[in-house]
């Protein structure tokens, strides 16, 4: 399953200026995607397992790397949460 | 007419740049041998143009349109989007429109359809190997972006199909071109999914000695263990156009090893074309 516009954060948020925007006014960009509600906790939660499940594993892998979440941690969450 | 001097494979994974200094120094000497000796061969073989396989690793399309296969018509592509590669020397890199629009021309004519783009970002799936080979000079680039990211994917014997394609369109291309075909990414490795990290050792080994016997033997093999095996070995597709091109004659391992800080298992290969 594909969600198009959290995918849309993910892709839009390989430009360095947005993801500098992302990570000082993280709400006010998000904003701008008609995310479901549960999308936007599982973002809060940094919640991996459930993001996944939603968008490419590519685009996943870039976004943490992105908030500067080393892969060590990245894999810890997809494995337990 | 045009003829077809070479066909080379060589693994691109983002952390061969990003993680390169904490890569151990036996394992940064094989690779960067390895780099070299291709393109110590590509330069020998003297291309006017190289046709690059590579997937497009979300940098030109998203969910509103992917396409299975695009080729870059355009006569200037642009350098990779990627911040970490900024260092690479080329903003933007020559194409050759004579010689791409032949190739969808004849693959129209052939019934394979693919997407046409006059300008494309050559990502890090293109560049890094441009750039660890180490090329003087570097040839005109027709970069064959194939989809090995997002599923559905094309399948494996399509893959090696349009190698034989693009062998065909290029001896059938009027001007004397020299043109060579690299084809990057694989071998085994996971990019955000739970088994990120791994490295399928013998998967890789069993893939390369596969790619030396009759190529239903090899595809037959993969698409069993390829859906079990990372999505990053999905790029093996791209290997399978290059071995198409060659006519499914195998390849000289120029060398393989896993290389666990840039999790992914490294191949590097040369065809017999």
């Amino acid at each position: 399953m594909r969600d198009y516009w959290l995918s849309k954060l993910f892709f839009d948020l390989q430009s360095p200026a947005l993801a500098a925007e992302f990570r000082a006014e993280r709400d006010k960009v998000l904003a701008r995607y008609p995310l479901d509600e549960r999308v936007k906790q599982a973002l809060a939660e940094n919640d991996a397992p459930f993001l996944a499940a939603r968008t490419n594993a590519y685009l996943l892998r870039y976004y943490f790397f992105t908030l500067g979440m080393k892969d060590e941690e990245f894999i810890r969450r997809l494995n337990h949460g | 007419m045009a003829s077809l001097v070479g066909a080379f494979a060589a693994s691109h994974g983002p952390l061969i740049v990003r993680e390169w200094d904490a890569v151990p120094q036996n394992e940064k000497s094989r690779m960067s041998t390895a780099f070299r000796e291709l393109g110590r061969r590509l330069s020998a073989a003297q291309p006017d143009v190289l046709i690059v396989v590579s997937p497009d690793h979300w940098s030109n399309f998203f969910l509103d349109n992917y396409p299975a296969v695009c080729i870059g018509v355009g006569g200037e592509n642009e350098g990779p989007p990627e911040p970490w590669m900024k260092a690479f020397p080329h903003r933007t890199i020559a194409g050759h429109p004579g010689l791409a629009m032949h190739l969808a021309r004849e693959a129209m004519r052939q019934g394979f359809e693919p997407a046409l783009s006059h300008r494309l970002k050559l990502d890090h799936g293109i560049c890094i190997p441009l750039w660890r080979m180490e090329l003087e000079r570097l040839p005109k680039i027709v970069p064959l972006l194939l989809n090995s990211i997002e599923p559905p994917m094309p399948s494996l014997r399509r893959c090696f199909e349009w190698g034989g394609l693009l062998r065909k369109s290029i001896e059938s291309y009027a001007e004397p071109l020299r043109v060579a075909i690299l084809a990057t990414g694989g071998l085994s490795h996971s990019i955000g999914e739970p088994t990120m990290g791994t490295i399928l050792e013998d998967f890789d080994r069993e893939t390369i000695r596969l790619f030396n016997r009759p190529h239903d033997e090899l595809v037959h093999f993969l698409e069993a263990k390829l859906p079990a095996s990372g999505n990053g070995s999905e790029e093996v597709r791209n290997w399978l156009v290059a071995h198409g091109a060659a006519g499914g004659r195998g390849f000289e391992l120029v060398d393989y090893l896993p290389v666990p800080k840039v999790i992914v298992g490294c191949g590097f290969a040369s065809w017999r074309v």
